[in-house]
């Protein structure tokens, strides 16, 4: 167990930003569990559902004594998730997109963490890294497939990132915290520094691909201020009903 | 989808086992399906897998004739059988 004391206010917001990313992606992801368009890509994508929820339990810990309270049972105006993780994500093809686009991100964020000024949080960030390391390679490599693939395999993909790329930059849009958390050595990298290297990554895969910037919305860090992350995106209180749907029947009771 | 069949060993002198098959669209996906499929949990230490088309296999007139030779079936039954008589002859 950490001790939540010792983190500044700055601080815990930037990781409870990251923290509801992974819980809100973790649970989308989950959501294809029993109908991915294959039983092995059903076991790996579940498998990585289930790695993005620890990641977002171990980043609570920091954050709280109350897990599953804390985790579910927040108003909606006190999660800092981002577009990107919110978001519902069907027909398959859009999942597979999401995933892709935000694990590039998340590895760099974790790597941003490596050498944080927490020492359990550093050594969260090294242990991570080696599983976004498998989750990188599974999304490139059925994204690649896919877009080297027959023509209607490269449509779907391309379609779909005409529609999340430009909600991708939601996880780049930094919570107020970040400033503290840069300045106390929580976190190495601000979300613009990157959001730059993460467009450099998804921009250079595509052009791999052969997929022109211009077929997709081009892939720049936003770099707004003003955090998206402030306001939930449509239907985010129905979908949070939905995932506390199990816990509500008796909050009180111990898993 | 090409189908593989995948085999695990764990350390120390256990052979490798058959832990199942897979579909997948190339031999790097292969890998990472079998991972999740059959060694998620660290059921393995070393994992090979093999595309099914690669395997040699055998047919039923190569493994008919071992059926049929009795004398190869040595189960020990006929050797233990002995031992315990004599065991019997000295005790008694």
């Amino acid at each position: 167990m950490n001790d939540p004391s010792d983190l500044s206010t700055g601080e815990r917001e930037y990781l409870l930003a990251f923290a509801d990313d992974e819980h809100l992606v973790g649970s989308r992801h989950a959501e294809w569990i029993g109908t991915a368009p294959f039983l092995e890509e059903d076991l790996s994508f579940c498998s990585i559902a289930q790695d993005e929820l620890g990641h977002a339990i171990a980043l609570y810990d920091f954050l709280t004594d109350d897990l599953d309270r804390f985790a579910l049972l927040r108003a909606p105006e006190e999660y800092r998730s981002c577009v990107l993780a919110e978001a519902s994500c069907a027909p398959w093809d859009e999942a597979l997109v999401r995933h892709w686009l935000y694990d590039e991100a998340e590895s760099l964020r974790w790597a941003a963490l490596e050498t944080s000024r927490l020492a359990g949080l550093a050594a969260l960030a090294r242990r991570v890294e080696r599983e976004e390391a498998f989750h990188l390679e599974h999304s490139r490599s059925l994204i690649r497939r896919m877009l080297h693939g027959p023509e209607t395999a490269r449509a779907t993909i391309v379609d779909a990132l005409v529609r999340l790329l430009p909600i991708a930059q939601s996880v780049w849009d930094p919570v107020e915290g970040e400033a503290d958390a840069l300045a106390s050595g929580l976190c190495s990298m601000s979300s613009r520094q990157l959001g730059e290297a993460w467009s450099g990554a998804i921009n250079a895969l595509l052009a791999d691909c052969a997929v022109p910037p211009s077929e997709v919305a081009a892939a720049e860090p936003s770099g707004a201020s003003g955090s998206s992350r402030l306001r939930r995106s449509d239907g985010f209180a129905a979908y949070l009903a939905r995932l506390q749907e199990v816990i509500s029947i008796e909050p009180t009771a111990t898993w | 989808m090409k189908t593989y069949e995948v085999f695990l060993k764990k350390a120390g002198k256990d052979e490798f086992q058959h832990a199942g098959s897979l579909d997948a669209p190339d031999d790097a996906m292969a890998l990472l399906y079998a991972r999740d499929s059959y060694c998620r949990r660290g059921e393995g230490d070393q994992m090979w897998l093999v595309e099914r088309s690669h395997l040699l296999v055998a047919d039923e007139t190569i493994l008919a004739v071992t059926h049929d030779q009795p004398h190869r079936h040595n189960d020990g039954s006929v050797i233990a059988a002995r031992r315990r008589a004599q065991r019997e002859e000295v005790t008694s």
